[in-house]
């Protein structure tokens, strides 16, 4: 479970951006709280620069919250770092593996990273790797994969150590269709499989396939938080987009 | 510590794979000596054997005079005389030698023959064109004949005075140089080789630093590696300790390469080859190597951290590829004749490397003066290092 209680991130800006904003910080994320629980799927909706990957790199432990609370299982993010992130998986769109790497490398190096157990870490790894069909490339270097099979070494290392917790930061963004779908499926699996998820995005389709709950945000403030069947129900607009649209445009 | 080292494992294996990092470690520090050696000694002989070989067109001015010189000279091998410039003015000879027309000219004076018949000094001028100053080749073989042509000279005296021709020689001086072997070649080489041993420390770092820092954040597995419970010092540890590592390595192999590149240069003189051993045995490479590690250190800490400020590859490598001349400015004032290691230039970081090898090399190490340098570069290394570690621990930084 994750729980953010009024979390509020604070920038100092530089000089230039002192002159151009004309203030000396920036709140990136301002008094936020929501609640991701086991077995569900938390989104986290809003445009670029809303503040959803500093939202997830706090939860990750990352970054420091300037005020306000974040626990993941019940761990501190501030006080209990290292215990927040041995339950953690985290994935980005944007994460490259290590090109002169093999994935069985990648795979071993992120096991032992998360201290698992030798034998634990071989079963555990090989089943993966059969599930999503890695065992034929999994002693080529990493840079002379595909996208897809860079993504889908990308998701074994996510998940290796079998986190309680899955924070997936624009998973999609910049992946190809079938690369996608991967991880969507991913997501689902994880959601099946009693973890808690949260992952954010700016695509609509996304949002109405995976999400339990949905939070929207816009700079660096919730609009709204709650179930998505209940956003549904109160939708004004008859699209999601059109919604979102509607609810930025008023704040 | 258990976690430090799966991460220095998993950089350190990142790292050898890597072609630039393997050139700048290994084999450009390998081979440098050796191909310098052969370089250098196959064009110097070479040059040397075509000045030589050389052909020398010379003239000689002789107004009537020393008639047995120009005989000898006309006889002599490698020398063509030209007969057309016998009554050239001064003038035009020094302007034929300008344009390189004529290699050398003698001449006489007019009244040469009768100052030397009066058991004086009869004036030659020797006129030639060198940039090499009095080491020429052609000056000494412009010299040669000159010089025989005074002993010949010389003896028809001592036969006409009937003396013996040792009574003008009053001292019989027999030198005898005490420097050792160490010594004569240390000077000769200290100055230059620690100054490689830096350079290559300084790019044995440079490759690594800039993947570990700037490559894992444009890669954005630097994230990946933050949402781990490996904790932050850890992670800069391993880092770390795969920079020192290289830099260190690529000191070494340039050390082997020099001993490789000495031992193929062939028949070195025995005094020199001599001088080599010792300089090349373990006491002074583990010396001179305690020096750099501190030293890597403290580059290392350096290049990491403007690695990790970078936001992308090609960043750092603008930023960190200016800091060379930093480096080399001290390494190579160290090359300098005069400048000693003292109180003061211990305390400069590089400089105090590069005098403190060059020191241990000539086998003339004081000391205090070596304490003063290990504890210079150890406040550094440390300072290196606590402030990469705060660095990496800072928001700005890392997501910047």
């Amino acid at each position: 479970m994750i729980e953010v209680r009024n979390l509020t991130k604070t920038f100092k800006l530089n000089r230039r951006q002192r002159r151009e904003k004309g203030k000396s910080s920036i709140d990136a994320v301002s008094d936020v709280g929501f609640i991701c629980r086991p077995g569900r799927v938390f989104t986290l909706l809003g445009p670029n620069g809303a503040g959803k990957t500093t939202t997830l790199r706090i939860i990750a432990t990352m970054m420091r919250p300037t005020s306000g609370s974040v626990s993941v299982n019940g761990f501190d993010v501030a006080k209990q770092s290292r215990q927040v992130r041995s339950c953690l998986g985290f994935l980005t769109g944007a994460t490259r593996l290590y090109d002169r790497l093999t994935p069985y490398e990648v795979i071993e190096y992120y096991g032992r990273l998360f201290e698992m157990e030798p034998e634990i870490l071989k079963t555990r790894r090989d089943r993966l790797f059969e599930m999503l069909d890695i065992t034929p490339f999994a002693k080529q270097r990493i840079g002379k994969l595909s996208t897809g099979m860079k993504q889908k070494v990308s998701i074994v290392r996510t998940i290796i150590h079998d986190p309680q917790v899955v924070v997936f930061d624009e998973p999609t963004s910049g992946l190809d269709v079938v690369t996608s779908r991967n991880i969507i499926k991913l997501i689902r699996e994880c959601r099946e499989e009693g973890k808690t998820v949260i992952f954010s995005t700016h695509i609509m389709g996304e949002v109405s396939m995976l999400s339990d709950d949905l939070a929207i945000i816009h700079d660096g403030r919730l609009l709204y938080s709650g179930t998505y069947s209940e956003f549904k129900d109160k939708m004004q607009a008859r699209s999601l987009e059109d919604e979102f649209i509607r609810l930025v445009e008023e704040e | 510590m258990k976690t430090a080292l799966i991460v220095f494992r998993k950089e350190l294996l990142d790292t050898v794979r890597d072609r630039r990092t393997i050139v700048a470690m290994v084999v450009v520090p390998l081979l440098l000596f050796p191909l310098l050696f052969t370089i250098m000694g196959s064009v110097m002989s070479a040059q040397e054997k075509k000045e030589e070989e050389k052909r020398l067109a010379v003239a000689l001015v002789d107004r009537g005079n020393a008639q047995a010189f120009g005989q000898a000279l006309g006889e002599l091998e490698g020398f063509d005389l030209r007969l057309d410039l016998s009554s050239a003015s001064d003038e035009e000879l020094q302007e034929l030698l300008r344009q390189e027309e004529l290699d050398g000219a003698y001449v006489f004076d007019q009244d040469f023959d009768v100052q030397v018949e009066a058991l004086k000094a009869g004036r030659v001028r020797l006129y030639y064109k060198s940039t090499e100053g009095d080491d020429s080749i052609a000056r000494r073989r412009l010299l040669e004949p000159l010089e025989d042509f005074e002993q010949r000279l010389l003896t028809q005296r001592f036969q006409r005075l009937e003396l013996d021709q040792a009574i003008v020689e009053a001292v019989d001086a027999q030198e005898s140089n005490v420097a050792s072997s160490q010594e004569i070649v240390g000077t000769l080489l200290g100055g230059v080789l620690p100054y490689f041993f830096v350079i290559f420390c300084f790019t044995g770092c440079m490759q690594p630093a800039i993947d570990l820092g700037a490559g894992e954040k444009e890669r954005g597995t630097l994230e990946t590696l933050l949402a781990s419970p490996a904790g932050r010092l850890q992670i800069l540890a391993g880092k770390f300790g795969v920079i020192v590592l290289t830099g260190l390595l690529a000191a070494m192999v340039s050390m082997l390469g020099l001993y490789v590149g000495f031992r193929r240069a062939g028949q070195l003189p025995e005094k020199v080859s001599e001088g080599v051993q010792r300089i090349l045995g373990l006491e002074s490479i583990l010396m001179i190597f305690s020096l750099l590690v501190p030293l890597t250190v403290f580059l290392g800490g350096v290049m990491l951290s403007l690695s990790l400020f970078a936001k992308s590859f090609k960043e750092a490598q603008s930023t960190i590829s200016p800091l060379m001349v930093v480096v080399i400015v001290p390494a190579f004032v160290g090359m300098l004749p005069g400048v000693e290691l003292s109180a003061t230039t211990a305390l400069i970081p590089i400089l105090n490397v590069s005098l403190a090898a060059k020191n241990i090399m000539s086998g003339e190490m004081s000391t205090w003066l070596l304490a003063e340098t290990y504890a210079s570069l150890a406040v550094l290394a440390i300072a290196s290092l606590a402030f990469t570690a705060r660095w990496f621990d800072r928001e700005s930084v890392i997501f910047r």
